[in-house]
């Protein structure tokens, strides 16, 4: 296990690298000279020299790159520019918002999805799985922001039963009663996940229930409970897992625009208004700090992987 | 393909070979009924496209603020929005830039994936860098991508879409395509041809691309579902196509002034959205298991 855990350490060390390169040949790409772009069109000469040499923009491509690589180790992702505070400090600021949103929508995505599709799949073909297939097929096809909409229409607007936006954080006001903001927004996020789940939970389940094992399981009169939960489910697990895993990025893709939607003070919010404001440090910060979270939940992946079936380890 | 199919193909010429293929995409089509439901839709909306204003009962940007915020009704079957414009009007002018795009964007990601793919499924040393970057950017979530690609481009404007949702699917694409071509590297016909001291590029053309064609015909589906989500999101966010072109994201924006007073100005576009993006997964699904049931376990 220890050098499966050292091999996989190092794959992920690599994708860090090469995300931070990404971002900063991205970055290079913006047209124009980055100083005057920032201070924008009534700098003169003199300023947008001074930046340049602040940056280290007048050195050469690698020096840069190197510069940038030392700071981001040091965990200084540069300075927003509309905020005039720490890229990292802004961010910290923000996360609570969507961290919370997170594990919200991912109790809906577990919470809905393992359900539905073991249910399904010990129901095939009656009419309970055709619906469950139903919402399923249409849930994976519905943008999470329009059902968001559709929900804070209905829900908060029509029938008044929960708060339509905003957020206020829990620690600071120490009100746990705030997270009911976030019953919509992480209903709607979600969902379209919780279909996907279901989808694969179905198959993965049917594949397995047609196993001998489960059948010797029953054969010696195991409970019902007992064969689907410990037989069935555990060994279809593995490809649920990775539709799981699959959803941390769609999850943070979904929450940009539903933060959006329910005015939410995430993240998610904040890359929208860096963007429409060009506050490219922020962006930039923002793209690497989520991307290497990525990379660390692929990691820990691996490992529920391996640890799920131990013949992955000797891949 | 057996060789009794190949065989076959070489007999039938001309006008039999074409009822053949006829005949097989018909009962494709019909072998399923969500395919056909799905096939049904996509021809409407090929339809839409294509007529283009002809069929629409107003112009698309037709300001007529004495029926503004109007709900569905005899004359406007959809409703208006803020400035009196025509909803299904509206709607129908977004389902050709939606189509437009949603094409554009796969074919951007075919023409990066394609031969990128191609080469590092065939060429070892160069295919382990390549993956490693391909890994790299899809460690970055869809559309934080884009978003950041919509910045640094500087401006909205219809290409710079076309561009960012690309290079964000590009590298989906690069993966199907690798993982293919390494499975079909291995076929015992390729080998011939190398033992024939066949030149690898003839090799990657004649033999490798063309048995390609189904996966990439299966993920292109699935790119152009994606992608009119993820364009949709971008306008949706004001940071896609420009404001003046109507879209199906920008109208649900331009409709949460008035979500309480008009919910149909979002409630539409989003029926149309979902209902494009539907109908792809769903002919996604069919050609996967018609084209290439293996890979059901890649994708």
């Amino acid at each position: 296990m220890l050098s499966f855990i050292i091999r996989r350490g190092f794959g992920m060390l690599i994708s860090t690298i090469l995300v931070i390169t990404i971002t900063f040949i991205l970055m290079q790409l913006i047209p124009g000279d980055p100083a005057s772009v920032l201070l924008g069109s009534n700098a003169t000469p003199e300023q947008v020299a001074q930046l340049r040499t602040t940056w280290g923009l007048d050195q050469s491509m690698p020096v840069q790159f190197y510069r940038y690589f030392v700071n981001f180790v040091q965990g200084d992702l540069g300075q927003s520019l509309f905020y005039q505070k720490p890229v990292l400090q802004m961010i910290g600021q923000r996360a609570e918002t969507s961290i919370f949103l997170g594990i919200m929508a991912l109790f809906v995505v577990i919470g809905v999805g393992i359900p539905a599709g073991v249910i399904s799949s010990l129901t095939q073909n009656s009419w309970t799985d055709n619906v469950l297939l139903l919402v399923a097929l249409a849930g994976a096809s519905i943008p999470s922001f329009w059902l968001g909409l559709m929900l804070m229409i209905l829900i908060a607007g029509k029938w008044h039963l929960l708060p339509s936006s905003g957020f206020t954080s829990v620690f600071e006001t120490g009100n746990l009663a705030n997270l009911k903001n976030l019953i919509l927004p992480a209903f709607s996020l979600g969902f379209v996940n919780a279909a996907l789940v279901a989808r694969t939970a179905r198959s993965s389940m049917l594949d397995v229930l047609r196993a001998d094992y489960i059948t010797t399981a029953r054969a010696k009169g195991l409970a019902e409970r007992v064969v689907v939960v410990k037989h069935a489910l555990r060994n279809a697990s593995i490809p649920i897992i990775t539709v799981i895993s699959f959803t941390f990025a769609s999850l943070v893709s979904g929450a940009v625009v539903t933060e959006n939607v329910f005015a939410l003070p995430g993240v998610g919010s904040l890359i929208v208004q860096s963007v429409l404001k060009r506050d490219y440090p922020m962006i930039q910060g923002i793209m690497m700090v989520v991307a290497i979270l990525y990379v660390l939940v692929n990691f820990g992946t691996d490992l529920a992987y391996a640890s799920l079936d131990p013949r992955i380890r000797y891949h | 393909m057996p060789i009794d199919d190949r065989e076959q193909q070489e007999i039938l010429t001309g006008a039999s070979r074409l009822k053949v293929i006829f005949d097989d995409t018909i009962k494709f089509v019909t072998k399923r009924r969500t395919t056909l439901v799905a096939v049904l839709i996509l021809c409407v909306l090929l339809f839409i496209a294509a007529a283009g204003p002809g069929i629409s009962p107003y112009g698309a940007n037709t300001l007529n603020l004495t029926d503004r915020l109007q709900g569905p009704n005899a004359s406007h079957l959809l409703g208006t929005d803020n400035f009196g414009r025509d909803i299904l009007s509206r709607a129908l002018s977004g389902t050709r830039i939606t189509l437009l795009l949603g094409l554009s964007i796969s074919a951007f990601a075919l023409l990066i994936g394609l031969p990128i793919g191609m080469l590092s499924g065939f060429y070892d040393r160069f295919g382990m860098i390549v993956m490693r970057v391909v890994d790299a950017f899809m460690a970055f979530p869809a559309i934080i991508l884009a978003l950041s690609l919509m910045a640094i481009f500087g401006k909205p404007g219809i290409m710079n879409v076309i561009i960012a949702v690309g290079i964000v699917w590009a590298p989906r694409m690069v993966r199907v395509v690798y993982s293919s071509t390494l499975s079909l590297r291995e076929n015992t016909y390729v080998e011939a041809a190398r033992a024939l001291g066949m030149p690898s590029f003839r090799i990657l053309v004649r033999h490798i691309a063309i048995n390609l064609l189904s996966p990439v015909i299966v993920q292109a589906t699935f790119t152009f579902a994606f992608s009119i989500m993820e364009v949709a999101a971008l306008n949706f966010l004001g940071v896609g196509i420009p404001p003046y072109v109507a879209s199906w994201g920008g109208m649900m924006n331009e409709g949460r002034t008035y979500i309480v007073r008009a919910p149909w100005i979002i409630l539409f576009p989003g029926i149309f959205l979902a209902t494009a993006v539907l109908s792809f997964n769903l002919l996604g699904d069919a050609l996967r298991d018609r084209l290439d049931p293996k890979l059901r376990r890649i994708m």
